[in-house]
């Protein structure tokens, strides 16, 4: 399976390629094809450690476990979606041909980063994965190159590199703890392998500047403030990678160092998660009672679903396939919230929620796109978000948490409500005007292929699929 | 070199590296402030050096001379490059605190971080017990900074300075391999890179680099 190897190689020949002038038709086809390959590639390395659970490439530095492959599953999934909304898309943000290569440059090595995350099993090459995540899409969320778009770039830059460089020092504290207690390799099952070992006042600050660096840059309140405008603000397939994936690989990060944390003495940490995670979910469901912009009301969702995810973590053992699950069913709901946004803006040319009304008259495929996606996010059923919510709720329940299990339904229904209540307007009622632009047929196509596995997976889990989240949640669930 | 000496020395390098964090909260000038930095970043590698000359270790030696080209030579030589115009203003910088009440918030988190890293620090080598609490607190200091300031270059120096305490903790207490601190390094030049692009981005937009001023994208207005 040495052709894994392969997987950011193609993106950043591609992009390579882009930068040396490779133009028009050529770059949009050679990114879709870089993309499809590297499915190809992700979903074969998937099959494997669905079987084996792990994947050595460069033993101790390239790799994947189960969990990994997930991830690196999804990613690829999101790159092929992305790229192909960005064929139609791009020409039409931009007629010149130049800014269009620019655009194919810096997304090609973006996706690169994406895919890079899960391969490390080395820990301080996963922490320059992340790192790269972020350099790698500044340029793409300051691409409109306007006043809004650059300062939300700026924002962006600033507080997430200052959040992976907090947790820097937490990386370099549990690599002291390792050598503290024999060293060896310094890959993620090492430290959990050397957990017992180290000082738990180590642990403990460790814990903690991972927590707050990396919780910026996975967007938890209150350091969440520069992710709705950068998850709005960038081109459309840049905002579904950022949002569908960017933000759960930096806690697919925190997953793999989880058990580390786990058993120390006097130290509660599913307590903390639970905390943290609720504080988000819950102020991010009522700021999106109030926002007026299509693509931010999804950005502030991506908060929330966080805060969904970092309470699952704290329930604990029993909650970890919910997590997984979670995970995978907010990429795909995610992802397709903003091509229907991308699609309504195209028609319209106005994010501004309020501007919109009756969509489903005047344009019916706009308005039947944003209104399936905003049920599929929202977690209505039968689509697959509510079920993870509800796998998430029940392991709560199971772990004796009422009171966060409580919170925790309150804030998704608030959310529901939040997000219904705007696409609903959106949707709804008497046409204000009568717009009927031509959208791009790939961005139409990208609409439909993300509708697909959104509905499937809400009525029927492929066997392969359902137990590949449940060896990725054993690696969550693990002590060591 | 005998222990005693090295660690002295290394005392005496933290203990600089310390006050130059301080002078870059104090300073109100672009230029005094890269200045500042690049003292800054030289104590790290001095600090580097002595640790690489103590410990007999190749590898360490490697990691001072890749601290030494990346952090005060590259990153102050692309921001002078970059960024010029920003650099030779005269005028003070803003920030949003008066410089007492800073230094004294200053004083507050270095007490912090002294307290914070004295569990883990007990009975370890006496090089480790200077750089980790120093670094822990250099990094506390930086997030003060970036949080102070208004305008982008000193905000982008502040991220250095956060970077320079990681770092300054890392080099005592982790030993590495040549291809992770080659990759660390090239991360550190990338940062300061496409910070200052972006910072230039914005100035040509703009008109200016105080970025405090950026305040298009609220809540409760229409796109």
């Amino acid at each position: 399976m040495s052709g894994l190897l392969l997987l950011p190689v193609l993106p950043i020949a591609v992009a390579a390629a882009a930068a040396l002038g490779l133009r028009g038709i050529w770059v949009r086809a050679a990114t879709l094809a870089a993309a499809l390959a590297c499915l190809a590639l992700a979903v074969a390395a998937a099959a494997i450690t669905e079987r084996t659970g792990k994947l050595d490439l460069v033993p101790d530095w390239f790799g994947l476990n189960s969990l990994g492959a997930l991830f690196l599953l999804l990613a690829a999934a999101l790159a092929v979606t992305a790229a192909l909304f960005s064929t139609g898309y791009v020409r039409h943000l931009t007629p010149d041909g130049a800014a269009e290569r620019r655009y194919y440059l810096n997304f090609n090595l973006f996706v690169a980063s994406l895919l890079l995350v899960p391969l490390m099993l080395e820990v301080a090459l996963a922490w320059v994965a992340v790192e790269l995540t972020t350099l790698l899409s500044i340029f793409l969320v300051g691409f409109a190159n306007t006043g809004e778009a650059l300062e939300a770039a700026w924002k962006y830059a600033v507080l997430t590199i200052m959040g992976a460089t907090v947790a820097a020092l937490g990386f370099f504290l549990l690599l002291w703890g390792l050598a503290q207690s024999g060293g060896g390799p310094q890959t993620f099952d090492a430290l959990v392998s050397a957990a017992p070992a180290m000082p738990s006042a180590l642990r403990k600050l460790a814990f903690a500047l991972i927590l707050v660096g990396f919780g910026t840059k996975i967007g938890l309140v209150p350091v969440h403030t520069w992710l709705p405008d950068a998850h709005s603000q960038a081109p459309t397939p840049v905002c579904a990678l950022l949002s569908g994936i960017e933000v759960s690989l930096i806690l697919y990060v925190v997953m793999r160092l989880l058990p580390v944390f786990t058993a120390i003495a006097d130290f509660p940490i599913g307590d903390w998660l639970i905390v943290v995670g609720l504080l988000s979910a819950g102020v991010a469901a009522f700021l999106l009672l109030q926002v007026h912009d299509l693509k931010r009301l999804f950005a502030y969702s991506t908060v929330e679903h966080m805060g969904i995810l970092l309470t699952a973590l704290g329930f604990g053992a029993g909650a970890a396939y919910g997590t997984v699950y979670h995970v995978l069913t907010h990429a795909l709901a995610k992802s397709l919230a903003f091509y229907a946004a991308g699609v309504v803006v195209l028609a319209l040319g106005t994010r501004d929620i309020g501007a919109v009304r009756g969509l489903l008259r005047t344009n019916p495929f706009c308005g039947a796109a944003l209104l399936a996606a905003g049920l599929a996010i929202a977690g209505a059923p039968p689509f697959a978000v509510f079920l993870s919510e509800i796998t998430i709720l029940r392991a709560g329940l199971a772990a004796e948490q009422y009171w966060a299990v409580g919170l925790l339904a309150f804030f998704i229904v608030v959310a529901f409500l939040g997000v219904m209540r705007h696409v609903n307007g959106m949707v709804f009622g008497e046409p204000k005007s009568d717009v009927r632009a031509v959208l791009p047929a790939s961005a139409v196509a990208t609409v439909v292929i993300a509708m697909v596995p959104v509905l499937v997976l809400g009525i029927s889990m492929p066997g392969p699929l359902a137990h590949l989240i449940e060896v990725a949640a054993a690696e969550i669930a693990r002590t060591p | 070199m005998s222990m005693a000496v090295v660690a002295s020395l290394n005392t005496l390098f933290g203990v600089l590296f310390l006050l130059a964090t301080f002078m870059m909260l104090a300073l109100r000038q672009t230029q005094a402030i890269l200045h500042a930095y690049v003292a800054q970043a030289l104590l790290l590698v001095g600090s580097t050096a002595l640790l690489a000359v103590a410990a007999a270790s190749p590898e360490l030696a490697i990691v001072a001379f890749i601290t030494l080209v990346a952090k005060p030579l590259l990153v102050p030589a692309l921001i002078v490059r970059l960024l010029a115009p920003a650099l030779r203003a005269k005028r003070e910088v803003q920030a949003t605190i008066n410089v007492p009440a800073t230094l004294a918030l200053a004083l507050a988190i270095s007490l912090l971080a002294y307290f914070l890293t004295r569990p883990l620090v007990a009975g370890v080598d006496p090089v480790v017990q200077v750089n980790v609490p120093i670094g822990l607190d250099v990094l506390l200091l930086g997030v003060v900074m970036l949080a102070i300031r208004r305008e982008a270059v000193p905000q982008l120096m502040s991220l250095m300075v956060i970077d320079n305490g990681a770092f300054f903790a890392g080099i005592a207490i982790t030993t590495s391999s040549a291809l992770v601190e080659f990759a660390a390094a090239l991360e550190g030049v990338m940062v300061v890179m496409i910070v200052a692009l972006l910072t230039r981005a914005i100035a040509r937009s703009l008109g200016r680099t105080e970025v405090s001023a950026l305040a298009m994208l609220r809540e409760g207005k229409a796109p």
